[in-house]
């Protein structure tokens, strides 16, 4: 006797997460189920009642109210329910109507747990919040994008030249002397053989130029102390994410032994990735012209979309995606100088938003600004005029499009003195209007990339001690962040709304990733960080206890998994010669992507809800 | 109980090749008791009908016999009342082998999905309006695969909750009885 229920498990088998699952326990659970039908407009589950099934959706679709009030989701066949009930003991917080006559697949409790007990790749699809799910898909996205990265050890892309070192006694001018005679930007400083710290052109440039320190001094005084190491046998993965962590492009290789091997540069991985980026990199910076500069910086796109090809993480992709555009506009920057001749005072060139986070993607357009010293003449304004001018126009051609907004080096208003960009702050600041707030954020994300960046980080520090103590301004930055709808998730071909009905696409960007970025800019600038990146803010707010671990984590995890999607649409536009934008439409999305999708919406809801809870309660 | 027969014709005389059957109640349908089994005939089996329900003659014979069949809906369907989308065809079948098999002809009780439908929308234009599959996504049920005597069976009892849905609540099965 046969007990085939075939078409049934062929429905289950696509059904996440039941598609992990092997034939046979499949086979074995669709034994165990019961159907039932339900009648549009019927309830299936009430609020506060007791639930011991776990129900599937096979045709139809239902509604989730919390309370029976509040709409938390709508679900179409394939669409699972009721399972926090049942990590609850069974007790319901969602009342759940059926929309349509719908047929569901009923799994009771005990079966339910023991698939769990089962699978780790079960039980984390059913964790009980958004955040332990949304953990494990960014997880999931990192395994499955980037073998390459975690196959591959820095052993193999050691360069065969023996490292540079120093001795900690050595002068800092003789330091210097053999770092231009070797051509390296980064010296190993050895004791006896063993590293005991680095000192890189950074550190030249910071620690002892800028900050006035005589050449004679020794190099112990002002390298990096103890940096980190990798063992040779780092995979890719770990040497590139200990880089992003660490904010540091170069790294000393040792062996098991401890022995200095090399220097891994950010460089190496990539050209060993066999990316045009390093290479696109290295035309930026050596760019003689304007053509070769636009020339060069077209090329970005094209490095993108291999990037995303190659899996590499969207962290990652953001992260050099920003270096490339920031060496952009430093080069268009140093062009400028050399056409209109040395600048007549100290000045730096000012990014701001998603570059000065270090969060761009493509298809981005110019926002930028020139501080100017408190010194600068007539004549002085008149060469900066034709500086951002030329600058401006420069990187429009180099795909940096002007700024609607106006935020452009081209414009007056963008090329203010120190002092005219801190009194521009404190107006904000101290007399904030809703309109005003909404077009001032971008400001705060701000950062150097040419130029004198002490003026930057000196009006970078005004306003975050200006911030801080500024709680009305606060409770309005708080309020702007509220702007964005978060959808609850897609339903049918539509991205669910509470208000309306749906839409046919979802604004990756402004529905889902500017609420973050706002969120962590609130957060960070009420407590006086210096992070500028959205991530550095989270990990900054956690750190220092602003904000509870895993709610930081959650924020990172829904970034990074909005990014990988926002990175793959736009991936794919440019493979199909398309202009990238955010608009990306649910059918492009994996039944999986959708679920993960719903736990980032939620996750950025809550965050938004304890914003206005603790911030913008002072003018609501 | 829900229950389908593949036959191996159209015929008054048809075999049954596949049996397939499921319980059915208010509460929903149970999946465990789903069973399906195939038929042994010794008949020459219809090369039409043998394509059409993909049951070979080598399978049909290697089947259950039709005696112990009998054995089993007595021991399983006891007291039950079929449920089945034309159910005259396995009233019919049930009582013709049971009359080979023990001379009688067991009485059955039958819930006809089809002419339950018939009296909930009586004036359906066409006669494919009342079918399995089209009766089926009247009521949003989705496309079930045909010609397998189990599945059938489901997509019947399926039918049935949600034709119950529509009458008023606590409709006993007595009252909706095929005679």
């Amino acid at each position: 006797m046969t007990s085939e229920l075939a078409s049934i498990e062929t429905f289950l088998a696509t059904v996440p997460p039941l598609d992990r699952l092997e034939a046979e326990r499949l086979t074995a659970l669709a034994r165990k189920m019961s159907v039932r039908y339900f009648r549009a407009g019927q309830t299936i589950l009430e609020a506060g009642s007791h639930n011991d099934h776990l129900f599937i959706i096979r045709s139809g679709a239902v509604e989730l109210r919390l309370a029976g009030e509040e709409l938390t989701a709508r679900m179409a066949q394939g669409g699972i329910f009721a399972y926090p009930s049942l990590l609850r003991g069974g007790e319901v917080n969602n009342t759940t109507v059926a929309l349509e006559d719908t047929l569901v697949y009923m799994l009771p409790a005990a079966q339910f747990h023991s698939l769990r007990d089962g699978s780790q790749e079960v039980r984390e699809f059913f964790a009980e919040n958004e955040s332990e799910r949304l953990r494990s898909a960014v997880r999931d996205l990192s395994q499955k994008r980037s073998n390459i990265l975690e196959e591959t050890s820095i052993a193999g892309l050691q360069r065969h030249r023996p490292p540079v070192s120093c001795h900690p006694q050595d002068r800092v001018a003789a330091a210097a002397m053999t770092m231009s005679e070797h051509d390296v930007s980064t010296l190993v400083v050895c004791e006896n053989d063993r590293i005991c710290g680095i000192l890189t052109d950074k550190d030249l440039r910071n620690r002892v130029l800028a900050a006035g320190i005589d050449p004679d001094t020794p190099v112990h005084e002002v390298m990096t102390r103890d940096p980190v190491v990798l063992p040779e046998t780092a995979t890719l993965s770990e040497a590139m994410t200990r880089m992003t962590a660490g904010g540091f492009r170069h790294v000393p290789v040792v062996s098991s032994d401890g022995d200095l091997r090399s220097i891994l540069s950010a460089t190496d991985i990539l050209a060993f990735l066999g990316d045009s980026a390093v290479d696109t990199g290295t035309k930026i910076s050596k760019a003689r012209s304007r053509e070769a500069l636009i020339a060069a910086a077209r090329r970005i796109p094209e490095g993108f979309a291999r990037m995303q090809a190659s899996g590499f993480h969207a962290s990652h992709v953001m992260r050099f995606t920003s270096a490339l555009g920031e060496a952009v506009h430093r080069r268009a920057a140093q062009l400028a100088e050399i056409e209109l001749g040395p600048p007549p005072c100290s000045y730096a060139v000012v990014v701001f938003g998603s570059l000065a986070r270090g969060e761009q993607l493509v298809g981005s357009d110019q926002d930028n600004g020139l501080i100017l010293s408190d010194d600068v003449d007539g004549a002085g304004e008149k060469y900066f005029d034709g500086l951002g001018e030329w600058l401006s126009d420069l990187l429009h051609e180099c795909g940096f499009v002007y700024c609607n907004g106006g935020i452009m080096a081209k414009n007056a208003a963008q090329r203010l003195t120190l002092s005219g960009w801190r009194d521009r702050f404190d107006h904000w600041i101290d007399d904030p209007d809703e309109d005003s707030i909404l077009r001032a954020t971008i400001f705060f994300d701000m950062r150097a990339v040419s130029g004198e960046a002490e003026l930057a980080r000196h009006l970078h520090k005004h306003i975050r001690r200006k911030v801080k103590t500024n709680s009305l301004f606060l409770s309005y930055l708080a309020r702007d962040a509220q702007r964005s709808r978060i959808p609850l998730g897609i339903f049918r071909n539509l991205v669910l709304e509470k208000s309306s009905d749906g839409q046919k696409v979802f604004d990756a960007k402004g529905q889902a990733i500017l609420p973050i970025i706002d969120i962590a800019r609130t957060l960070a600038l009420a407590e006086g960080s210096p992070a500028v990146s959205t991530i550095e803010r989270l990990e900054w707010l956690a750190e220092a206890g602003h904000m509870a671990r895993s709610d930081a984590d959650s924020l990172r995890d829904a970034m990074l998994f909005v990014n990988e999607l926002r990175i793959a649409h736009h991936a794919e536009q440019l493979r199909s010669g398309k202009d990238p934008d955010n608009a990306i439409a649910p059918g492009e999305l994996s039944p999986l992507e959708r679920d993960y999708l719903k736990d980032s919406f939620s996750v950025i809801r809550d965050a938004l809800e304890s914003v206005k809870r603790n911030m913008a309660g002072g003018i609501v | 109980m829900a229950l389908d027969f593949e036959l191996d014709g159209l015929g008054r005389g048809a075999h049954v090749l596949q049996a397939g059957w499921v319980e059915v109640s208010h509460g929903g349908i149970g999946l465990s008791t789903a069973r399906s089994t195939d038929v042994r005939s010794l008949r020459q089996l219809d090369d039409q009908a043998v394509t059409v329900h993909g049951i070979g003659e080598q399978r049909a014979r290697g089947g259950v016999a039709v005696r112990d069949i009998v054995d089993l809906f007595l021991r399983e369907f006891a007291g039950k009342i079929i449920v089945a989308h034309g159910a005259s065809v396995e009233r019919e079948a049930i009582s013709r082998i049971s009359k080979a098999a023990f001379g009688i002809a067991i009485p059955v009780r039958t819930v006809c999905t089809l002419a339950l439908e018939r009296r909930l929308k009586p004036n359906l234009p066409g006669g494919d309006a009342y079918r399995l599959a089209a009766t089926r996504q009247r009521y949003n049920l989705p496309p079930h695969e045909q010609h397998d005597a189990l599945s059938d069976a489901i997509a019947a009892a399926e039918l049935l909750l949600a034709q119950l849905s529509r009458m008023p609540p606590g409709t006993h099965l007595g009252a909706i009885e095929t005679h």
